[in-house]
């Protein structure tokens, strides 16, 4: 079990729905085979319409929300308004790209509303952003969410759906790598509120 | 008449170089032959890195008690990262009186287990008398020393019950054999040793044995990724082993542990959310 993007563990997915939108996360803080904790945060409200997820070296994931924290701040008080969904999708892929000959170990999900629009964007770890898909998912157990994603997911889904969606395709995708799940935690924004459920899940 | 040659029972036969024509006339498959040695040292797996190793990824635990041996293990099978299966059975059992567990290859031990319980048998027909414990675990250890450094992985425990008494051995793919009360292999075995050396005690009974073993598993697959699924429970006591459980999820059991541990809500309480 090589690979620094491993070492942690962890799986993200999120997304789009008929005026809104939902991330998922596991809930694992693992170093490579031993469990630390199960309540380790994945998914960050970075503002009241745009959610950030990040999987992959727990170390980055915060140093890296960190730094979009302070410069969704700054920019908050400069320009004394709020930042939109698309700017921020932006400003995420360049803070990767500034960073591209030493680069944080992680995979981003931005997922926002822009005037009710639902926005889902997702990068590879030097920033190259990807915006097209109405699903993405990132980290270990990605790749075994994607295949209960293709199966459950249609477009223009409500809220409720969707929380159902997200979270089914996250648990079972979980089920199936070692290094992912210990609990799940599902974020639905939509255009009045952001629902937070936490999934009873496998422990093992 | 005979799909076998009477003269193999003379005793000129027995005390030949090792059984290959009578397994073969058993229709059982002969043992597989190293053609060549390696002259550069074991096969090296990992680095080196035992805790890495993914082939031993699993939990398995075995104890001597009053009421003879309990054996529990868990069901999960790994590929890496990729979760291959959570119903392995982990315990194999070779006779009605022996049991193996496995740990390490699948495949190794499933095919020496079944070796060595072809040789129990032929043994049993031949003296009139049941191979002891020791004698059939010290059997596997011989062929795992022939085997050595070709790159076989077995941390197995052999338990079972003879005419003096029940006994637990440990074996491994190195050769080494050991006699011993409490043993614990595979990756999650470090969880599961604290559990079980916590509230091991020889005069447990039998219900509290159960209990132990089926603690120190799920905590074991709890903090290890590589097990998990269910737990499966043997008894090995005078009359040969029984299996006490066949499958318990531990995803049943964590929840009810976290009930009597008093951690019912969602794991928030006692950190800051950052939002």
């Amino acid at each position: 079990m090589s690979g620094i993007f491993e070492y942690n563990g962890g799986s993200i997915v999120g997304m789009k729905g008929k005026n809104c939108i939902a991330m998922a996360c596991d809930r694992r803080f693992g170093q490579q085979m031993s469990t630390i904790t199960t309540n380790y945060q994945k998914v960050f409200k970075i503002q009241d319409n745009i959610l950030l997820a990040l999987s992959g070296l727990n170390t980055d994931i915060h140093t890296f929300y960190a730094l979009m924290e302070k410069e969704i701040n700054l920019y908050n008080l400069k320009e004394n308004r709020k930042m939109k969904p698309t700017t921020f999708a932006n400003l995420v892929a360049s803070a990767l790209y500034e960073r591209r000959f030493g680069p944080f170990f992680v995979t981003p999900i931005v997922a926002g509303l822009e005037n009710g629009k639902p926005i889902l964007a997702t990068y590879d770890s030097i920033g190259c952003k990807s915006d097209l898909d109405d699903f993405q998912v990132g980290g270990t157990g990605g790749n075994y969410i994607y295949g209960a994603c293709e199966a459950f997911f249609k477009p223009d889904m409500s809220p409720e759906e969707l929380e159902e969606v997200i979270g089914q395709s996250l648990v079972s995708g979980c089920d199936r790598d070692a290094l992912s799940g210990w609990g799940g935690v599902v974020y639905v924004l939509t255009e009045q509120k952001l629902t937070v459920k936490i999934l009873k899940t496998k422990q093992t | 008449m005979f799909d076998f040659d009477p003269s193999t029972f003379g005793l000129a036969h027995t005390y030949q170089k090792e059984d290959k024509d009578e397994i073969n006339t058993l229709k059982m498959p002969s043992a597989p032959q190293v053609i060549y040695r390696t002259l550069n040292g074991p096969t090296q797996t990992n680095g080196g890195n035992k805790l890495n190793n993914f082939k031993h990824g699993t939990t398995t635990l075995g104890f001597v008690f009053k009421e003879g041996i309990l054996l529990a293990v868990d069901s999960r099978a790994s590929m890496g990262s990729f979760l291959s299966s959570e119903q392995v059975r982990k315990v194999i059992e070779i006779n009605e009186y022996l049991l193996g567990t496995m740990a390490g290859g699948a495949a190794d031990c499933q095919y020496w287990l079944a070796y060595l319980a072809n040789h129990c048998r032929t043994y049993e027909l031949k003296n009139g008398s049941k191979l002891s414990v020791a004698a059939a675990s010290k059997f596997l250890q011989g062929i795992l020393i022939g085997y050595k450094n070709s790159g076989l992985s077995m941390g197995c425990m052999i338990a079972g019950s003879d005419l003096s008494g029940q006994h637990l051995y440990y074996i491994d793919n190195d050769g080494m054999r050991l006699k011993g009360d409490i043993f614990s292999v595979g990756s999650g075995s470090t969880y599961a040793y604290g559990v079980l050396d916590n509230h091991y005690r020889y005069e447990m009974s039998l219900n509290e044995a159960v209990e132990l073993g089926i603690r120190a598993i799920y905590h074991a697959t709890h903090r290890d990724t590589a097990s998990g699924g269910v737990v499966r429970v043997y008894h090995i006591h005078q009359n040969g082993w029984t299996k006490v459980h066949d499958g318990i999820d531990v995803v049943d059991l964590h929840y009810q542990f976290a009930q009597q541990k008093g951690l019912v809500g969602d794991g928030d309480e006692a950190k800051q959310r950052l939002f």
